[in-house]
């Protein structure tokens, strides 16, 4: 056998790295693009949420699922797949010509899946949230219909097939020529190049060492997402058959955990990159190798089996009876606990090489250091998590919203901003416009996303439900908190805008060493005094405007005096109690409960007949369920007396 | 919320304390720019070896703490009383019984339509329990009330456009 030819040197000047220079480009313009508008969503959701600017609630939930899907997809995904190719040639990986089709075809499905999903919740108001569990799309209650459900489907098929395509594409790089001379089987070399030659190198790598280590990570991601994405395309495609021929269903159960057998290393084909990421620029802010030996190739041989089995995590609190759930859940948990070797090797690694360096304190190396301070931080509170015990607690609180924002946002997203920063004077042949705002940029994000993430955990701590359009009132103090700090959080983002596209038109500075003493402190006091400032100004101004112009609650509850206590043999009073009790306000206004639900007819409007009620309630009609099975004769003739008594109704009751 | 979840939250903020304070030490050290030489960094190679051992021993203990506390196989015994609950956009169905306190009641909960999840809170706001319910499966849920009073049933897993409002009251009487 030959000497062993991994050289980890980027690739030359040439056409190969010019590909990868202009793709990586694209990828990234298109995926920021996406965050910008992603952002916006989000605060948009968070604002309504807290009262400032009460958004509808099937648009609220419409806004959830764009913001989710495009801000997890679309910008952080979309990012780092595009970052990979760019990290692949500064290891060496040159991307051949099938993987240029991928590649290509991986932006044109992403850029069309985005665009669908755009389309489809923000003109026609899908609302299923991004993981659409199985069967809500085709239970829109009157806010979208089976074609929304269809196109949106097929929006998210396609960025599905995005990864696929994607995933390939790095396949055939990672065991492309690169790794020949290690051996002639493309097996041998998927596994050189996940690292195997740390471990076993006189089969996997004939020099005694492996590959970069930034291979690694998109090595592993690029196996796992086939296995994890092609069950869901093939139930996403029978969903969509479902729409021409109704008898083609999924068994809910089922659906769940293939969502979730998706759901999981989803995650990861957003950290993975990411760390990749962290593995090429870290070392070069640090002026030294990555501190790692061979026991970081254990952590990844871990990682790529136990990704792909660990995602019963996601359901817990599902183990209905008669099933293996509960067992599945179980093993889950130390299966999860195994995934987390990986992380905490890599923040070691990446810890200790930036330890008693020359690091850099420039934007990229402050975003690369908060970057892993946010991915410690989320991967712990991700441990309670993976815990049955706390997921009992937690599980569809805020707690959880805020544990991935800090992860997406942060842990990962800095890896996305730092790779930015650094690459894009590469890519573009440009300089950077300027380092001093990017790293007001980047401690603002830090502050600002963090503290986001915090009120989030502490609501989510105490019970606050996610997914709701209004939080509850027990929730509600913290709400107001968010107002201004998503506020900054958006804001800040234009000086990234800005100096990016200044970037671009080639209005770049010369870049000087940040050394901790240039940078650090003196960043750190002014963001601290600013922040404070920003927010108090911001938290006062609402806090005493929002009240103003408001009108107070009706004087409510004089209770009219023509209705009689009893009509056709129903108790007016035991009426407006079992109302409330059996959740008619769920779906019917009604002035006299308080209720507001929009689903069925508005019984104030309406004005429906008792005899017209009682029948309605004990036989159900259309969507609505009948309630002869749950409630008495007389409870029903109670609940007709207070609804005709309350809205004026017809009396043809024959007592 | 349950003496376990306390404990965890407690270990949660210490543990993120201790990364604080481990980041910060990490910036601090870099003040004086040095060289590196091979030597310090093969040292360093050398002591994650050290942090794999303690990662796996901190793991292997959290997992023997934490694993006994699950939901899973509880059953009301002979005496519990058992109440039916169906889930349907966007409300609970459930029969009229008066659930009372001290005696384990289990919960045989289902949905009529999508996913949902039936959370009881007290009406200070507490969790209580929840549990998740689909459709065409019956999800099982033992708890035992320790007070008398109204309790609040939420949905806790969205199910469309009211889902923050799908909600009912639970009575318990002494």
């Amino acid at each position: 056998m030959t000497e062993h030819p991994i050289t980890a040197t980027p690739l030359p000047e040439g056409a190969d790295r010019a590909y990868a220079k202009s793709v990586a480009f694209r990828y990234l313009i298109a995926s920021t693009v996406i965050l910008g508008a992603s952002g916006l969503l989000g605060m948009v959701l968070r604002d309504s949420q807290a009262g400032a600017g009460r958004v509808p609630d099937a648009w609220y939930y419409a806004i959830m699922t764009a913001h989710g899907l495009g801000a997890f997809v679309g910008w952080g995904a979309f990012a780092v797949m595009g970052l990979a190719w760019w990290v692949l040639a500064e290891a060496g990986f040159p991307v051949r010509r099938f993987g240029r089709w991928m590649a290509e075809a991986t932006w044109w499905l992403m850029v069309g899946g985005v665009f669908g999903v755009v389309v489809t919740c923000l003109l026609f108001k899908f609302g299923g949230s991004w993981v659409f569990l199985y069967p809500i799309s085709l239970y829109g209650s009157g806010v979208w219909g089976k074609w929304t459900a269809f196109f949106f489907t097929f929006s998210v098929l396609l960025a599905g097939l995005a990864i696929v395509t994607w995933c390939v594409g790095i396949l055939h790089t990672v065991v492309g020529p690169a790794l020949g001379a290690v051996s002639k089987n493309p097996i041998n070399r998927y596994f050189t190049s996940i690292g195997w030659g740390y471990l076993a190198p006189k089969k996997f790598a004939s020099n005694g060492k492996g590959v970069p280590y930034a291979v690694i990570p998109l090595a592993v991601i690029a196996l796992d997402m086939i296995i994890a994405t092609l069950p869901l395309a093939v139930m996403l495609i029978l969903l969509l058959v479902h729409t021409f021929v109704a008898s083609v269903t999924v068994d809910p159960l089922w659906a769940k955990n293939i969502l979730w057998w998706f759901g999981h290393p989803v995650v990861y084909l957003l950290l993975f990159p990411a760390v990749a990421v962290y593995y090429t620029l870290v070392p070069k802010k640090a002026g030294r190798p990555l501190v790692a030996g061979n026991i970081i190739a254990i952590g990844w041989a871990i990682a790529v089996t136990a990704n792909v089995i660990v995602w019963a995590h996601h359901v817990y609190i599902d183990y209905p009876s008669g099933t293996i759930q509960a067992s599945l859940n179980v093993i889950s948990q130390p299966l999860t606990f195994s995934v987390t070797v990986v992380s905490a090797l890599s923040l070691y690694s990446l810890f200790f090489t930036i330890f008693r360096s020359k690091y850099k304190w420039d934007t990229v190396g402050t975003a690369l250091f908060l970057g892993l301070f946010s991915w410690f931080s989320a991967g712990l509170s991700g441990i309670a998590n993976a815990t049955i015990a706390f997921d009992q607690v937690v599980h569809n609180t805020l707690f959880i919203v805020g544990h991935f924002h800090q992860m997406a946002l942060e842990g990962i997203g800095f890896a996305i901003i730092a790779a930015t920063y650094a690459w894009l004077p590469e890519f573009t042949g440009k300089k950077l416009y300027s380092d001093r705002m990017g790293r007001w940029h980047v401690w603002l994000t830090f502050v600002f996303a963090n503290l986001n993430s915090i009120v989030w955990m502490d609501q989510g701590i105490h019970g606050a439900p996610r997914r709701y359009a209004v939080v509850p009132h027990h929730w509600n103090s913290l709400n107001e908190w968010a107002v201004p700090v998503t506020f900054i959080l958006v804001l800040s983002q234009l000086l990234f805008a800005w100096n990016i596209i200044q970037t671009i038109r080639g209005k770049g500075e010369n870049r000087k060493v940040v050394t901790w003493q240039q940078a650090a402190p003196a960043v750190v006091a002014k963001t601290v005094v600013l922040a404070g400032l920003l927010g108090a100004i911001i938290t006062g101004g609402w806090a005493l405007g929002r009240h103003v112009g408001e009108t107070p609650a009706a004087a409510s509850t004089t209770p009219a005096a023509s209705v009689p206590a009893t009509i056709g043999g129903g108790d007016v009073a035991s009426g407006k109690t079992l109302f409330t009790a059996t959740g008619c306000g769920g779906c019917h206004t009604l002035a006299a409960a308080g209720a507001a639900g929009t689903v069925g007819p508005n019984l104030d409007t309406s004005k429906p007949s008792f005899g017209k009620t009682v029948d309605r309630v004990t036989e159900g009609e259309g969507a609505m369920p009948p309630y002869s099975s749950q409630l008495t004769g007389q409870q029903i003739k109670d609940i007709a007396a207070f609804i005709t008594g309350s809205t004026g109704g017809t009396d043809d009751s024959e007592d | 919320m349950g003496r376990i979840a306390i404990i965890l939250i407690i270990f949660l903020l210490a543990t993120t304390a201790l990364a604080a304070v481990f980041t910060v030490w990490v910036a601090m050290s870099t003040r004086k720019q040095r060289v590196q030489s091979d030597a310090e960094t093969h040292k360093l190679r050398e002591t994650e070896k050290a942090w794999f051992v303690i990662v796996i021993v901190a793991l292997v203990a959290l997992l023997f703490a934490t694993i006994f506390f699950t939901p899973y196989g509880r059953t009301a015994g002979p005496d519990g009383q058992v109440v039916k609950v169906e889930g349907v956009q966007f409300a609970w169905l459930m029969p009229a019984t008066t659930i009372k306190a001290g005696t384990p009641v289990e919960f045989d909960i289902t949905s009529k339509d999508v996913n949902h999840s039936f959370a009881v809170y007290t009406k200070g706001g507490k969790l209580l329990f929840q549990v998740q319910v689909m459709p065409g499966y019956t999800q099982k849920y033992v708890y035992t009330f320790k007070q008398a009073g109204t309790y609040d049933v939420l949905c806790l897993e969205y199910c469309g456009v009211d889902h923050a409002k799908m909600q009912a009251q639970i009575t318990v009487a002494a």
